[in-house]
């Protein structure tokens, strides 16, 4: 094996961002592309709908991942319910094991997709633990 | 795409968008596997990620493990809730007549599709200093679980193959000519498709 190559951070994504081309986001930068650029891995949130087996077990993964140095974000995208993140559901779930929850940002279709996509790009950037608990787990 | 078209669908192992799930030393990657990512997109799969098994039972600093040492009816069982957890989305997607396939992950213990690594004596202290483990052919054991749960719903085996990513060595270019070779014949298989990629 290589020396492990993780990035430590990990956003949590709608169904709609990961699947863009299941509704027209041509005023959308491509957020995978930008999450890559980052150095994120995504947990995939499902399309609307009922999924109270799998945000649980979406919550499962967050809570071990929160709980042991890695970073967490949530991008939403504005004109989904709860940006796709099914906060409503999660937040609470996210809440009973212990876990902050993860910044928000929100994605806006609009006319500029570049000026959107240097929004998101700023953010991601933003997102990390204080350099004690980098320190802690990243060894 | 027309509403009500017939779409591809790429289940894909959770660590093939989130690098961040392997044990440690197995990540290859900061976060996407990019190829296998523009290998599905640029084909017009739409990406369905599935969960980790692993991640949530041993956690996330977990050892490395090979099959034998997940085959327990408790992982099963573990397994089993997480396919019911997923099954309702893939079943949706099977019974509107998609083309859906699986993307697992070669050599893993749980996501293997062609291959699983296995060594029976593994177990005790955690000394094993050289990658003694053996890869054979058969599904890791979430694979097989995944399966049997889409089985028991009346779906058909799915088209299935995995990137070679714990097979001891990885070769990126080796696994990226495997899987579009997969994806060559499926389109081979099933027509053009309705949807070709902008």
């Amino acid at each position: 094996m290589s020396a492990d190559a993780r990035g430590w951070r990990i956003a949590l994504l709608p169904d709609a961002l990961v699947n863009p081309r299941e509704a027209p986001r041509s005023t959308l930068p491509d957020v995978l592309t930008l999450l890559e650029a980052g150095g994120y891995g995504v947990l995939q949130l499902p399309p609307p709908g009922e999924h109270g087996l799998l945000l649980a077990a979406i919550a499962d993964q967050v809570a071990e991942f929160a709980h042991h140095g890695y970073a967490l974000a949530a991008v939403g995208v504005r004109g989904e319910p709860s940006g796709g993140l099914h906060w409503r559901r999660l937040a609470p779930l996210l809440r009973r094991r212990g876990v902050a929850l993860p910044l928000r940002h929100l994605m806006r279709p609009g006319d500029d997709a570049a000026a959107e996509g240097q929004r998101l790009a700023a953010f991601l950037s933003s997102v990390e633990l204080p350099v004690e608990e980098q320190r802690r787990w990243r060894v | 795409m027309q509403p009500g078209a017939r779409r591809r669908v790429a289940l894909i192992a959770n660590c093939l968008l989130n690098q961040n799930a392997k044990v440690c030393e197995g990540a290859h990657y900061r976060g996407l596997v990019s190829p296998v990512v523009q290998a599905l997109r640029s084909r017009g799969y739409v990406l369905q990620q599935l969960p980790c098994p692993e991640l949530a039972f041993a956690g996330a600093r977990r050892w490395w493990a090979v099959y034998e040492q997940y085959d327990t009816p408790v992982y099963r069982a573990h397994c089993r809730r997480l396919a019911q957890a997923i099954a309702p989305l893939i079943e949706g997607y099977v019974r509107r007549g998609d083309e859906v396939i699986l993307i697992g992950l070669d050599g893993s213990p749980s996501s293997g599709v062609r291959f699983t690594s296995s060594k029976p004596d593994w177990g005790g202290r955690p000394n094993r200093p050289e990658d003694d483990w053996e890869i054979v052919p058969r599904r890791g054991i979430w694979i097989e679980e995944l399966e049997a749960e889409l089985a028991r719903r009346g779906l058909p085996t799915l088209p299935a193959t995995g990137w070679a990513l714990d097979m001891g060595r990885f070769d990126e270019a080796g696994s990226r000519r495997d899987l579009e070779e997969f994806l060559d014949l499926r389109e081979a298989t099933t027509g053009t498709g309705d949807d070709p990629p902008p």
